[in-house]
């Protein structure tokens, strides 16, 4: 069920649970207010806000991890020592907690911090995600605009954490290639060319109408779990339709939109160790130009997953088992931290490296990197490692240290991030995690 | 009128007991009665592993289903896996096409993509995908040059006739049943209009067959059931059984003589249903289904992606997952095909089929210059059966260790079917490095099991686990850790083993191998967990399995001519 409080969001679900027909969970509803040049944002920007979400898997050593002193004064720790020359482009927010019952180790964190719900447990490890991730909440209302609702992507193969809703789960692409082929090949139109579009456009958008109406019948048949199965592919279905009818449109003109170069075929493994940095820098420089071609405004980089265990740096051990097995402060540990950390440091770099009217892709973004725990030696939710990086057109502070002495709710964060957007969400999260209140230290 | 009469009537009670090529010779009316349920077949079937044929085989009697016992789960409406949709396309429409990647994953449930199937939908990126697909695969479809294999090709832009052929053709392949008037002329337009824009007949086959890909009814799988008065539950009708069947044992969708099957009805009916089954069973294809369900059983996906140390392990190379699962595999078709054999010599054979690098990892010479080659590991090397292969020895560790937890967790939990909560999320879980008071792993984890907290879970796994310490985290052998011997001893739940070899046999005597194996075929063949309305079923099929001397060639078989295979939850007012 959802329990989503999000007022614009509740509507837009339960029309599309109890509205009784499938025809009216049409996207995009909100797109209108945000549209490319209608962004009539307050410091008189005219460039959208993007949402991006950088996560790894397997947490942090909290004690290496905190910084010294709060406010602009303070000291970076060793874990944020790599992206400390960025430090006026993020803000830290330490002291927070995940409030969820902590039951599956990893998920319970990944899936209460993302969608500030409880995860749906089916008994064991086995759960899914009760309703979407921020990232694909804030899509839902900023992503109708472009070509691509939003892109998933991780340099580690895996499932990543991005949802729609129970059960429906982005696949993150994970090959630098296909991600580059995706968003730049077939169909991609640079800035100024103006050919006619291709008639097979207005052909598969026709295709895909015929589709939604011939699936009715299909949908009458169904109980409501189910029609809620086929609704969500429905929506897929829609929402494919409107970014058809976004490549009949001439392309924006944009300044900085220039295809990236075309990377690597494959990054095979080197002596059992995968090449998650030179994957993860391969993607970051394909979405950074994705976006400064306004191809997508919503993003998610899955580096490496909840659970993973590969060979990182010169470590001995798999990520994951490091974190359970290695005894002490961790040093092993911190050092792949401190990589991962880095990986995050280059995203944000590449977005500042794309100029955009006065300032940066970087402030016309907020970027959250964080984590599925905090200690991932005993999957704490407590004292949970976040960074928010960019400003969103000003709408954040950036620079600081802020820290809850009181362990805060991590909805507080999420529910900044979301009006941080430009929209108007009342509240955030569910049980103890509720919260009406964003985090005030970071909003401007 | 009792509901066992009601379903005699129907024919439920006739199929399962006309369940073997010699029952089929029973009377159909025989009185009901659980006492001779396989009482006889255990003779027929001992564990000969040089037993005759197949069809020579006898197929012991079939299980007597008792109905007020159970009710048949829901229908799940299952979307196709990945393997199921590259395999339906080739199959459909010519093993040449090419199919781009899906990438929509899988999802797991209770440890079978088929029981996720139930659950999973599409994603917003899976709809994009599957459009690419569509069209790639249309285009191909529609390529002038593959036009002879067309049902007609459209001689003008206007040529709805042949449009219409079409789509009823490939309609009926893709989405498993006749198309409805409605829809057959709304792909028939779709086609017209492409026609008619781009100037090209053939536009219109490649629009009309991509629509008929991105629907619904092709990715989802529309079988629902219709109400049966005579049993008071849902009954899969002819198209939805030939879907079924074709899935459940073959992965992929329904072919020429299953639709053929189900447009004669011979697939509701328990007799002819009978004879189909025997068909696919016999059939190569059904290869391609125990693979599978196998595959998902023991995690052999997983294998693919490996991920070990190649410094620490000299034999790793990231093919060497690939070679492991090839195993695996042909020993469980060679049990359950070639030789019928009791299925438990999984645990204990000392025949195996291994390549030259698996060979490398055993230490044993190479039996073939490529490929796999049947082999007969040596008695005194202490390696035997699926827990002394590279799969279960490799998955089941770290990518610099072996460990004990997981090893014994996959036992517990794939090979006798016991549930492992898992561990608090709060657990310090750290273990101390090796030292020279402490050089095994079985010193290690002594913490584990000295903790009162750990100790309840890990106490269930970790002494199994440790009994496969001669194997290290690829599977090859070591007789010491960190320079000392390996204690191999422990017990299974009160039965004492010396070492790896010696435990295969103690896992293959535990009560609770046998239920496992009809448990999970039935959970992988039905895609439901079983729940208490379905308990009835899994132990008649558990007590079958048992009587035929576990022969998983019968078990299947059984469980697709099973009421609670054919027959779809009560029925819903």
């Amino acid at each position: 069920m959802y329990l989503l409080r999000h007022r614009v969001s509740r509507r837009r679900f339960l029309r599309g649970i109890l509205g009784g027909t499938a025809v009216t969970v049409g996207l995009p509803i909100f797109g209108a207010h945000l549209n490319f040049n209608g962004t009539a944002l307050a410091d008189g920007s005219s460039f959208p806000s993007r949402f991006g979400l950088f996560f790894w898997g397997n947490g942090v050593v909290p004690q290496r991890w905190i910084p010294e002193g709060t406010g602009t004064d303070w000291i970076p720790s060793d874990q944020l020592e790599p992206i400390a020359h960025l430090r006026d482009h993020f803000s830290v927010v330490s002291g927070l907690e995940v409030k969820v019952p902590n039951i599956i180790p990893h998920n319970s964190g990944a899936g209460g911090l993302l969608t500030g719900m409880p995860v749906v447990a089916r008994g064991g490890e086995a759960y899914t995600f009760a309703g979407p991730s921020i990232d694909q909440f804030i899509a839902a209302e900023i992503g109708g605009d472009t070509r691509f609702r939003s892109i998933e992507f991780g340099a580690e193969p895996g499932g990543g954490r991005s949802y729609n809703g129970p059960d429906n789960r982005n696949p993150p692409e994970s090959s630098p290639l296909a991600l580059f082929d995706r968003l730049f090949g077939e169909g991609f139109r640079e800035p100024g060319d103006t050919s006619e579009p291709d008639p097979r456009l207005a052909l598969r958008r026709s295709v895909l109408d015929a589709v939604v109406e011939q699936a009715n019948d299909f949908r009458r048949e169904l109980g409501s779990e189910d029609q809620l199965r086929l609704d969500q592919h429905l929506q897929g279905v829609r929402d494919l339709e409107v970014r058809v009818a976004r490549l009949q449109e001439d392309p924006p003109e944009l300044a900085a939109c220039m295809s990236p170069d075309q990377p690597l075929d494959a990054y095979p493994p080197i002596e059992g160790r995968p090449q998650i940095r030179e994957k993860n820098r391969a993607m970051c420089d394909v979405i950074a130009l994705a976006m400064a071609c306004d191809q997508t405004r919503v993003f998610s980089n899955w580096i490496v997953e909840p659970v993973s265990n590969n060979l990182i740096g010169e470590a001995e051990a798999g990520h994951h088992q490091l974190t359970h097995d290695e005894p002490g402060d961790q040093p092993q540990v911190n050092e792949i931290v401190r990589t991962l950390v880095g990986e995050f440091g280059y995203l944000l770099e590449t977005l500042r490296s794309v100029p955009e009217g006065d300032g940066t892709l970087l402030d016309h973004c907020a970027v959250l990197g964080t984590s599925d725990v905090s200690y991932g030696r005993n999957h704490s939710l407590d004292e949970f490692p976040i960074i928010v990086a960019g400003t969103a057109n000003g709408r954040l502070r950036t620079g600081l240290h802020v820290r809850s002495e009181i362990r805060d709710t991590t909805n507080k964060v999420m529910l900044s991030l979301i009006r941080s957007m430009g929209i108007l969400a009342a509240d955030f999260g569910a049980d103890d995690g509720f919260t009406e209140d964003g985090m005030t230290e970071i909003e401007v | 009128m009792t509901s066992r009469d009601r379903l005699r009537r129907a024919g439920v009670v006739a199929a399962a007991t006309a369940l073997s090529v010699l029952a089929a010779c029973a009377e159909p009316d025989d009185a009901p009665g659980t006492a001779d349920a396989g009482a006889d077949a255990s003779d027929d079937t001992s564990a000969d592993a040089t037993s005759d044929a197949v069809a020579d085989a006898a197929v012991p009697e079939a299980p007597d289903w008792d109905p007020a016992a159970f009710t048949p789960p829901p229908p799940p409406v299952p979307r196709l896996n990945r393997a199921q949709l590259v395999n339906s396309l080739h199959d459909i429409l010519g093993d040449d096409v090419v199919v781009p990647p899906f990438v929509e994953p899988d999802v797991e449930e209770a440890f079978f993509a088929t029981v996720g199937a139930g659950l999973a939908t599409v994603s917003p990126r899976g709809v994009e995908n599957l459009e690419q697909i569509s069209y790639a695969v249309a285009g191909q479809v529609a390529d002038p040059a593959r036009g002879d294999r067309l049902p007609c090709v459209p001689d003008a832009v206007d040529d709805a006739a042949c449009l219409a052929t079409l789509v009823d053709h490939y309609g009926l392949r893709l989405w498993r049943r006749p198309l409805a008037e409605s829809d057959r002329d709304r792909f028939v337009t779709v086609g017209l209009d492409a026609a008619a824009v781009l100037d090209d007949p053939l536009a219109g086959v490649e629009f009309a067959v991509a629509g008929l890909l991105m629907s619904p009814d092709f990715i989802f799988r529309r079988e629902l059931g219709v109400d049966d008065p005579e049993t008071g539950w849902r009954a899969y009708t002819d198209w939805e059984m030939a879907s079924r069947l074709s899935f459940t044992l073959w992965n992929t969708s329904p072919d020429e003589a299953l639709i053929e099957a189900a447009a004669a009805g011979e697939l509701t009916d328990p007799v002819t249903l009978e004879a189909h089954v025997d068909r696919m069973l016999e059939d190569e294809r059904a290869h391609e289904g125990v693979r599978e369900m196998f595959s998902q059983l023991y995690r052999l996906h997983e294998l693919d992606h490996l991920n070990k140390d190649p410094t620490l392990f000299d034999h790793f190379d990231p093919s060497l997952g690939e070679s492991a699962r090839e195993e695996t595999l042909r020993l469980i078709e060679s049990l359950v095909f070639e030789e019928r054999a009791d299925f438990r010599d999984l645990l204990t054979t000392n025949r195996t089929f291994v390549d030259n690098r698996l060979a490398a990892v055993y230490g044993i010479p190479s039996p073939s210059r490529d490929g796999f080659a049947e082999t007969f590991l040596p008695p005194d090397m202490g390696r035997r059966g699926l827990t002394g292969q590279v799969s279960f020895l490799a998955l089941a560790a770290h990518p610099v260790s072996s460990s004990a937890t997981l090893r014994g967790k996959f036992v517990r939990e794939r090979l006798l079917c016991e549930a492992v909560p898992a561990p608090p999320a709060n657990a310090n879980t750290a273990i101390p490095e090796p030292s020279p008071d402490a050089p095994t792993l079985r010193d290690r984890v002594a913490v584990h099991l000295e903790n009162e907290d750990c100790a309840t879970c890990h106490l269930i796994m970790d002494p199994i686990g440790l009994g496969f310490e001669n194997f290290d985290g690829i599977g090859r052998w070591r007789d010491t850790d960190n320079g000392a011997e390996i204690d191999t001893t422990g017990d299974l739940d009160g039965a004492e083993f010396v070492d790896a070899w010696d435990m295969a046999d103690t896992i293959r005597q535990h009560p609770g191998t046998g239920p496992c194996v009809a448990r999970m075929t039935y959970r992988y063949a039905s895609g439901v967990r079983e729940g208490r309305n379905q308990f009835a079923v899994v132990d008649t099929l558990s007590a079958f399995y048992e009587a035929t001397g576990y022969d998983v060639y019968a078990l299947l078989r059984a469980v697709v001519l099973s009421p609670a295979f054919r027959y779809a939850g009560p029925i819903t007012d």
